[in-house]
């Protein structure tokens, strides 16, 4: 349950925030986490509200993006859309490293973020 | 007459582009330059509990003996039993008994600090057992080992996938329960080239000591 911790470190920048501009009233924090990650969205979601409950920062909403990862292959020159691995058995297409052109390892150069996009406040 | 006036209420946006994860990721460039100071290597093993990690850091410690200064860092939240086989080879080891589901930087740093890092090559650090939780955590090593075995099951690359696409070397373990356990394990290597054509995958068995050398040779050349 990394989430849990994930969460902490942004209940704490968001206060660090909102102190800093006190006194404002946080509505809404907008995170992006790349779908290379092992992050579960819902359960952040669940931790943020019950780490802000009775704190300055109750009150306001989690709301999260998930973005695409795009890859970089060095040996064709590749940059875009990683291939998918489909599988009857996988619930969904799963991101690989593998270059859709040329089948060599990629590397990533987006989707392996996990950061605040945008704060939301009224004074 | 009484007048309601709701006031519109201001809403401003700041951009951000914080990263959730810069202060874990600091210490980890810090820890990689403590360490980059004497040339010694870090190594971070991860795997889910179960999968051998520890029996495996044993070998590799005695397959290094007379070849590489190693020291053992193991992250542990209830037992030293994973120390104990490590100390008795007069390796420095270092155990982590924080109650967390993955290492971090931070609790490597304290580590670190507890070490002769100058009179060391290799630090192999072992990862609290877990295959889904460390993949965020950056310890600061210079390259990820994950570590599968054939009892947990013919699913374990596909189940976690993203583990995966980090690392440098995948181990299969426990090799000789492939037969009774019927695991494919050609199949489970397929599974992980398909993630990550170019990781390497090595097979060992701790038991009858298959692929021991081949995997010490491959983590002193990371």
């Amino acid at each position: 349950m990394h989430e849990f911790s994930i969460a902490s470190g942004l209940v704490e920048k968001v206060t660090a925030f909102a102190e800093e501009r006190a006194p404002i009233r946080v509505l809404k924090v907008r995170l992006a986490i790349g779908n290379l990650m092992c992050i579960q969205a819902e359960q952040l979601a669940f931790c943020y509200n019950a780490l802000t409950e009775d704190t300055p920062i109750g009150g306001s909403s989690l709301e999260i993006e998930m973005v695409p990862p795009v890859v970089s292959c060095t040996n064709c020159g590749y940059t875009g859309a990683p291939k998918y691995w489909e599988d009857p058995q996988l619930l969904s297409p799963v991101p690989t490293m593998s270059c859709p052109k040329c089948g060599s390892t990629t590397e990533a150069i987006e989707g392996d973020q996990c950061s605040i996009r945008t704060i939301s406040y009224a004074q | 007459m009484i007048q309601t006036i709701h006031a519109q209420e201001e809403v401003t946006e700041a951009e951000m582009e914080e990263n959730l994860f810069d202060a874990n990721d600091a210490q980890a460039d810090s820890n990689r330059r403590v360490l980059e100071k004497s040339g010694t290597r870090a190594i971070d093993i991860m795997g889910a509990i179960g999968s051998g990690k520890t029996t495996l850091v044993t070998r590799m410690v005695e397959r290094m003996s007379g070849r590489a200064r190693v020291a053992v860092i193991n992250g542990d939240p209830v037992t030293a039993d994973d120390v104990l086989p490590i100390e008795r080879q007069g390796v420095p080891v270092i155990q982590i008994a924080a109650n967390a589901c993955h290492l971090d930087a931070d609790l490597v740093s304290r580590a670190y600090a507890k070490l002769p890092i100058g009179e060391l090559d290799l630090i192999l650090i072992e990862n609290v057992g877990n295959l889904i939780c460390p993949a965020e955590f950056k310890l600061g090593s210079n390259a990820r080992v994950v570590v599968i075995s054939v009892t947990e099951g013919p699913w374990m690359v596909r189940k976690h996938p993203r583990m995966f696409l980090g690392a440098r070397l995948v181990v299969i373990n426990k090799l000789d329960f492939a037969g009774p356990m019927g695991v494919d394990v050609d199949q489970l290597e397929r599974d992980v080239h398909m993630l990550k054509p170019d990781l390497k995958v090595i097979k060992t068995s701790c038991k009858a000591g298959t692929g021991l050398d081949e995997l010490a040779d491959a983590l002193l050349a990371l």
